[in-house]
């Protein structure tokens, strides 16, 4: 009696042990089954029965633990816990799984024991039993020796490589293409050699419980780096459906303000979704070889809301000072800072952000450049309506890879034959014509034609004013001016004025074309070009800018060194217009170098005998 | 009884390590001398990709941590030298009071030590934005020496977990029995003095109350 007592002791703590080994096995390594205890919160406060065994909590027990026990009760056979990894097979790539997810899991799977336990209880068939106190302090002994012994093994649990599989498939932000199952049986399938290589051996001091001894040993895979386990994209496909140039998109719909909470004062962005929780930014159809080489995240960060790079903590959201600005731009974004170079040709001559543009960078650029976002910051978004079709067929180049995208007007014969004298013409003159001769040539590659322009501008003596800064955009702050839209504004109000871009010159109705003389000639250019630019819809654009002007909201203070009165300074010295660096103006400011501009051209014209009908909505 | 003695492999370790590594390691240890009830608590180190148990108590937690911050001060006084921290467990026996002894003793029946080599590299400040200021300026190649440093630094700290397992898993008949309602065996943490004699005056202590010769191996 007293013997059945004793072994019916041994044969519990046996028991327990296998079925404690069995929980701390399964708990580290199926997710299922740890999920299963996590969710019951009551069960990690409370201690349970089966806790108290080997004085270590683990919670409730799964079902099939339980169930488990019951088929593998005969202690002297070896209970084998095989862990298996199991890999979803992936026909193309894992983008595929997208489009059919449950694909991931009908498709053939690879299942390979990544880890298999083996806990038996050693026991020779013939055997003395202690008695008595003996038996007492034996099985104390065994009770204690197996606490340290599921210590260890509940710490190695932790160090072994399926250990961070396992925690990786707990994770309920990502789904893999890899699962963990498990298999326990009283029996195991040797290893062939293969599978044998690269697994190690780990053998768990027995420990003795008379007449036997309990035996825990594991052969694991040293890495799991082989098996190519890879998280699946989570997110589902999009079809984006409003983007720039798409028949369903609203001309003037504005786009919200990013996510980050970004003020919603800056250009629309038409056909931009604003920034959101996808983690790609497709390329966008007007970006035709410009966007090459920005990470996706950057490109939809640009793509967002200006006034993003204000408040996001993004290392280049980041606003130091304007030359430091600059210079960081230009080291780590040269791409963008030229595309913006490109885009603002486009609009020099065009209305930005009008719908016929639908493949202008101005929206994607204008959020490359931190200081354009200050400055956009504080305007508000202005639209301009789309001019008729006949016009904005004129800012198409002929030789732009993309036809749909605007650029500049095509040079006029006058210009052309400038074009060889543009020496002796005013450098802003001169330095249109070369950016204009580089734009004819453009292609996805016109990158570096591009890039080079600015130093050409540089490179002249007589860099003239504003557009000249803007030429030189590469690597000067005078980026930033171009983007800003009541500047932008301003130029498309000087264009509408004929006058606008005194750089070039269109001769087609201009009605002083035989004149030679180099004012004459500037007059003309100025008037040509302006006509060129807004003949047909000028008084419907220019009576929109004016009330676009009139209502913006006011700009930071110019702290440039452009001024009217420079402007007209060195005009009298018939050096051209006054360079400077561009800074964020007041509407008023703006209206009054206008003015200076029409008091210019009016003069020229004077000069020249030239009469040019001016607009009366300028007034 | 005998006191068994586990010196560990040595870590080489820089200074913003070592709170990691020896919550690691001391945690660890306790881990599998804490045989009373213990709902264990997984603990995940940020500096290296390595999960250690603790036992769960608040109570030896703080005074490990506690420990730790005295060794730390002690390694900033005693920069760039190798340092040892004893982790002993023992048991309290009531003996005799004489002139000399007091009423109880403690009777060391285990003890671990730790040895920590604290390496400040000439490139590298205590402070972990300079040190991240630093390793952006040289580029690439600093990073690597980094990455690999570390990858270095959590291999051993591994093969110091295993060493842990491997030696609680092959002695365990010097461990006293179980007392009810204690969950661990008491213990001490040992660290260097502000001097080396004192430090060496602690090691005598021990011997006279272990009265056994303390054997290192």
């Amino acid at each position: 009696m007293e013997m059945d007592r004793e072994s019916g002791k041994l044969e519990q703590i046996v028991s327990q042990f296998r079925s404690k080994i069995l929980h701390v096995v399964l708990d580290s390594r199926v997710p299922s089954l740890h999920r299963h205890q996590q969710q019951d919160s009551l069960s990690l406060s409370r201690v349970r029965k089966t806790d108290k065994w080997f004085n270590l909590v683990l919670g409730d027990r799964p079902p099939a633990l339980e169930n488990l026990n019951f088929s593998l009760r005969n202690l002297l056979d070896p209970m084998v816990i095989d862990i298996i990894l199991v890999r979803h097979a992936s026909y193309s790539s894992s983008v595929d799984n997208l489009y059919a997810p449950s694909a991931a899991a009908a498709g053939p799977s690879t299942e390979t024991v990544i880890e298999r336990w083996v806990v038996q209880y050693d026991c020779p068939r013939v055997f003395a039993t202690p008695s008595g106190a003996e038996a007492a302090v034996s099985y104390k002994k065994i009770y204690k020796k197996c606490i340290v012994l599921l210590r260890s093994l509940y710490t190695q649990m932790r160090l072994l490589p399926a250990y961070r599989i396992f925690r990786q498939l707990s994770s309920l932000n990502q789904t893999y293409n890899f699962d963990i199952v498990y298999k326990v049986s009283s029996f195991s399938h040797p290893f062939s050699r293969e599978e044998e290589d690269g697994m190690k051996e780990y053998n768990f001091a027995p420990v003795e419980a008379l007449p036997g001894c309990l035996c825990v040993s594991v052969i694991y895979h040293a890495t799991l780096s082989d098996f190519n386990l890879e998280p699946l994209v989570s997110l589902p496909p999009k079809i984006i459906t409003d983007y720039v140039g798409s028949p369903t998109t609203d001309p003037m719909r504005s786009f919200p303000s990013s996510e980050r909470g970004a003020h919603a004062t800056s250009f629309p962005f038409r056909g931009l979704r604003p920034p959101s929780s996808a983690p790609f930014q497709r390329p966008h159809s007007w970006s035709s070889g410009f966007h090459r080489g920005i990470p996706p995240t950057k490109t939809q960060s640009l793509a967002g809301s200006p006034p993003v790079y204000r408040t996001s903590p993004k290392p280049y959201d980041i606003t130091p000072p304007p030359t430091d600005l600059y210079g960081n731009r230009i080291q780590n974004h040269r791409v963008s800072t030229l595309q913006q170079a490109t885009a603002y040709d486009e609009y020099k001559l065009s209305p930005p952000f009008s719908p016929s543009a639908s493949p202008s960078t101005p929206t994607y650029l204008s959020g490359a450049n931190p200081l354009l976002t200050r400055h956009c910051s504080e305007t508000a978004p202005v639209t301009i309506p789309l001019p008729p079709t006949g016009r904005s067929n004129r800012y198409l180049s002929p030789n732009s890879s993309d036809p749909s995208r605007h650029s500049l007007p095509p040079l006029s014969p006058r210009s052309s034959k400038h074009d060889t004298s543009s020496q002796e013409s005013p450098s802003g003159i001169r330095s249109y014509r070369k950016i204009e001769a580089l734009r004819a040539g453009e292609s996805p590659s016109g990158l570096s034609n591009l890039y080079s322009a600015p130093k050409v501008v540089r490179d002249s003596k007589d860099d003239s004013g504003r557009f000249s800064g803007l030429l030189s955009s590469s690597g000067s702050p005078r980026i930033g001016f171009s983007r800003s839209s009541s500047r932008l504004s301003f130029q498309d109000d000087m264009d509408d004025c004929e006058f606008s871009c005194p750089f070039d010159v269109d001769d087609v109705d201009v009605s002083d074309s035989s004149s030679q003389n180099t004012e004459n000639k500037r007059a003309s250019e100025f008037t040509a070009q302006s006509n060129l630019i807004g003949k047909k819809s000028q008084d419907a654009a220019v009576g929109i800018l004016v009330h676009m002007l009139r209502t913006a909201p006011p700009l930071r203070q110019d702290s440039s060194c452009y001024s009217t009165r420079s402007l007209r300074t060195e005009y009298e010295g018939g050096v051209g217009i006054a360079s400077g660096f561009f800074m964020p103006r007041k509407t008023a400011d703006a209206l009054e170098e206008l003015n200076s501009y029409r008091e210019m051209k009016d003069l020229l014209l004077s000069k020249s005998g030239t009469q040019v009908v001016r607009k009366e909505g300028m007034k | 009884m005998n006191c068994e003695v586990c010196q560990l492999k040595e870590l080489e370790v820089e200074h913003f390590e070592i709170r990691e590594v020896l919550r690691c390691i001391l945690h660890t240890i306790v881990f599998h001398r804490a045989l009373g009830l213990v709902r264990p608590k997984d603990v995940d180190l940020e500096l290296f990709e390595i999960t250690y148990v603790q036992c769960g108590d608040v109570e030896l937690e703080k005074k490990i941590d506690e420990r730790i911050d005295h060794f730390i001060s002690w390694v900033e006084k005693h920069p760039n030298k190798k340092s040892q921290i004893c982790l002993s467990f023992y048991e309290v026996k009531s003996k005799q009071p004489s002139w000399f002894t007091n009423k109880t003793e403690r009777l060391y029946w285990e003890q671990w030590y730790v040895n920590l080599n604290v390496t400040q590299h000439p490139k590298h400040h205590s402070s972990k934005s300079h040190h991240a200021k630093v390793v952006v300026d040289p580029g690439e190649s600093a990073t690597e020496d980094r990455s690999s440093r570390r990858a270095m630094v959590e291999a051993s700290l591994r093969e110091v977990l295993f060493q842990i397992i491997k030696f609680v898993n092959e002695k365990k008949d010097h461990v006293p029995p179980i007392s009810d309602g204690v969950i661990y065996f008491p213990y001490e943490i040992t660290i260097p003095s502000s001097s080396d004699s004192a430090f060496g005056m602690d090691m005598i202590k021990r011997m006279l109350h272990s009265g056994h010769p303390t054997m290192l191996s």
